[in-house]
């Protein structure tokens, strides 16, 4: 017996090596070093494949040429108006998206009666891409700013609405139970134990809303406006400048990647606590 | 054997009225419950015809199997819900919402994740308008009750599942409440930190003196906690039997070795076998 105890005291020989980190060098770990390699690597075929000829310059410009493009709009200033007109249009209908979407979700995840009512008119109303409503947008608001606020509206109302909605329902009885035997007010359930406890759902929901609203915004500029990123690769594309188009893409590709690596970021703090988060 | 301690009671404050014992303080009368539909195969009867009443300052354990309806019974009791029939009293007047004069202790913790340990215990107080510097003390006072001093500052993702538990006591009595709900508080953590646990529960029951109604399936824990022992029958539950424990309290470690608590844990264990393993 004691022979016996002593033999599985002494662990097993794979126990006892030291636990072994990875050998490569930790930068070769670190995430934002794989992500600038991951892009780096994007542009060098890129530019490769345009450089070697394998694609007509005249189709695909070089990442070099529309570097230069993009430089030559930064210095004479058209490509900072286009970004902050599309970044006021996307700020103002993601805003009012944030608030209808998320009070109607507040309100159906509340209520059972109340979503009863709503979710069906929200679940036939979401399939219907933006595009297909810019014709009517554009017989209701016109040309302008008005009409491009409710195509960004309408793209990011949905997602809102959705995060919100399943983090209501989602939230924890016990925790609300708990709140109130402890004489919570309704303002104290709403501000210290709703919202916090929502946020791991809403936030990650309004992050895609946001990007939504943000594809919306370029979609509207397209056709519903004389500026914005949308207006300048339309524009450059009747002045067959190929390489003001591919630029206005790449912008809207790099703002809307900085956009949601900074939600990201205001995520991970806000939802420090919630076990999504963690690791 | 030591005096019948648990048939002890305060002798009721003058002025009080006589109508009913002035030592009642929850008066449970002909209580049902049925969740659900309309039609006989959707309803369900959680509960039919209890009948029990509770003294200020006893400790009642609600014994029965899993489903029998003591989390119903006790979230009636806490005015997390309704009853669907018969009267429920606390000091003479019906309980109609949540008060913090009954707080919960919750099987899975239910802590604010978002709030340290000290928020946590704070939240009650600060519900009462409490200025911070005042509940900040309480809550410290508190939290060395439980022997969490050091954790004030953690998450509750950041601490054990023992640790958890204490942090939700000390939230439940921070707002002085007269009566402690507790929902199988134990029954998510190991067997050690359970025992560990049970302990000091009677330590701090006994401190504090509150009313104290502890839900359990576990025999030996309810009889070693309990001034009184509630059994309940399976669905739909009842009052089936009452057992009252003549130990003294505080409950101490070598009362589980007790000739008396013993052989009752036993014969409760072989009246409610056939019983729960039918539930099973
Ligand atoms: N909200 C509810 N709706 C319908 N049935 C319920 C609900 N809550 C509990 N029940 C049923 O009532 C019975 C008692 O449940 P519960 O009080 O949780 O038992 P226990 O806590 O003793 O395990 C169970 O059969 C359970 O399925
Ligand atoms: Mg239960």
């Amino acid at each position: 017996m004691e022979a016996n105890s002593k033999a599985h005291a002494a662990a097993p020989p794979f126990m006892q090596r030291a636990p072994r980190r990875a050998v490569s060098p930790r930068i070769l770990t670190d995430r934002s070093f794989r992500a600038a390699m991951g892009l780096t690597a994007f542009f060098a075929v890129w530019q490769a494949l345009t450089s070697l000829g394998v694609i007509d310059a005249f189709l695909l410009p070089s990442p070099a040429a529309v570097a230069g493009a993009m430089w030559d709009m930064a210095l004479d200033g058209s490509l900072w108006v286009h970004l902050g007109a599309s970044l006021q249009r996307v700020a103002v209908g993601f805003a009012l998206a944030c608030v209808v979407g998320m009070a109607l979700g507040l309100m159906c995840g509340w209520w059972r009666g109340v979503a009863d009512f709503v979710r069906p008119v929200v679940e036939a109303l979401r399939p219907i891409p933006p595009l297909a409503w810019i014709p009517i947008t554009i017989l209701w608001f016109g040309l302008g700013d008005a009409a491009s606020y409710f195509l960004v509206f309408l793209g990011a109302v949905f997602p809102a609405f959705v995060a919100t909605y399943t983090a209501v329902r989602g939230l924890d009885r016990n925790q609300m139970n708990a709140a109130l035997c402890l004489g919570a007010t309704p303002w104290q359930l709403f501000t210290d134990v709703l919202i916090p406890a929502s946020l791991p759902i809403i936030l990650p929901g309004l992050r895609i809303a946001l990007g939504v609203g943000w594809m919306c915004v370029v979609t509207a500029e397209l056709i519903a406006a004389q500026t914005g990123l949308g207006y300048l690769i339309q524009q450059s594309r009747m002045l067959f400048q190929i390489n003001n188009v591919v630029a206005g893409m790449v912008a809207i590709g790099l703002v809307g990647f900085a956009m949601s690596a900074v939600l990201e970021r205001i995520e991970r703090r806000v939802n420090a606590w919630a076990p999504s988060e963690r690791n | 054997m030591a005096a019948n301690t648990a048939l002890k009671t305060p002798a009721p404050p003058p002025g009080t009225p006589q109508a009913q014992p002035a030592d009642i303080q929850i008066d449970i009368r002909n209580l049902g419950k049925v969740y659900g539909g309309t039609s006989s195969d959707t309803m369900v009867v959680a509960l039919d015809g209890v009948d029990l009443r509770i003294r200020r300052g006893e400790f009642i354990s609600l014994l029965g199997p899993s489903g029998c309806g003591k989390s119903t019974l006790l979230g009636i009791v806490a005015g997390f819900q309704s009853a669907s029939s018969g009267t429920l009293l606390q000091n003479g007047r019906p309980i109609v919402k949540p008060d913090p004069s009954r707080t919960v202790v919750f099987q899975d913790y239910a802590l604010f994740g978002w709030m340290t340990v000290q928020q946590n215990v704070e939240f009650g107080l600060k519900a009462k308008g409490m200025a911070k510097k005042e509940r900040a003390e309480i809550a410290r006072s508190l939290i060395d009750m439980v022997r969490l001093t050091g954790f004030e500052e953690k998450y509750p993702h950041q601490i054990s599942g023992g640790m958890k538990q204490r942090a939700a006591i000390a939230r439940a009595l921070a707002p002085d409440p007269d009566i402690l709900l507790m929902d199988e508080p134990f029954g998510a953590l190991d067997a050690q930190t359970r025992v560990l646990l049970q302990e000091e529960i009677a330590r701090i029951s006994s401190e504090a003196g509150k009313t104290v109604i502890f839900v359990t399936h576990g025999i030996d824990e309810a009889v070693f906690l309990a001034d009184r022992v509630v059994v309940m029958s399976p669905r739909p539950g009842r009052v089936r039997e009452e057992v009252t424990v003549p130990l003294p309290r505080p409950r101490t470690a070598e009362m589980r070795s007790d000739p008396w608590f013993v052989s009752t844990v036993n014969d409760l264990w072989e009246t409610l076998k056939p019983e729960w393993q039918k539930g099973e």
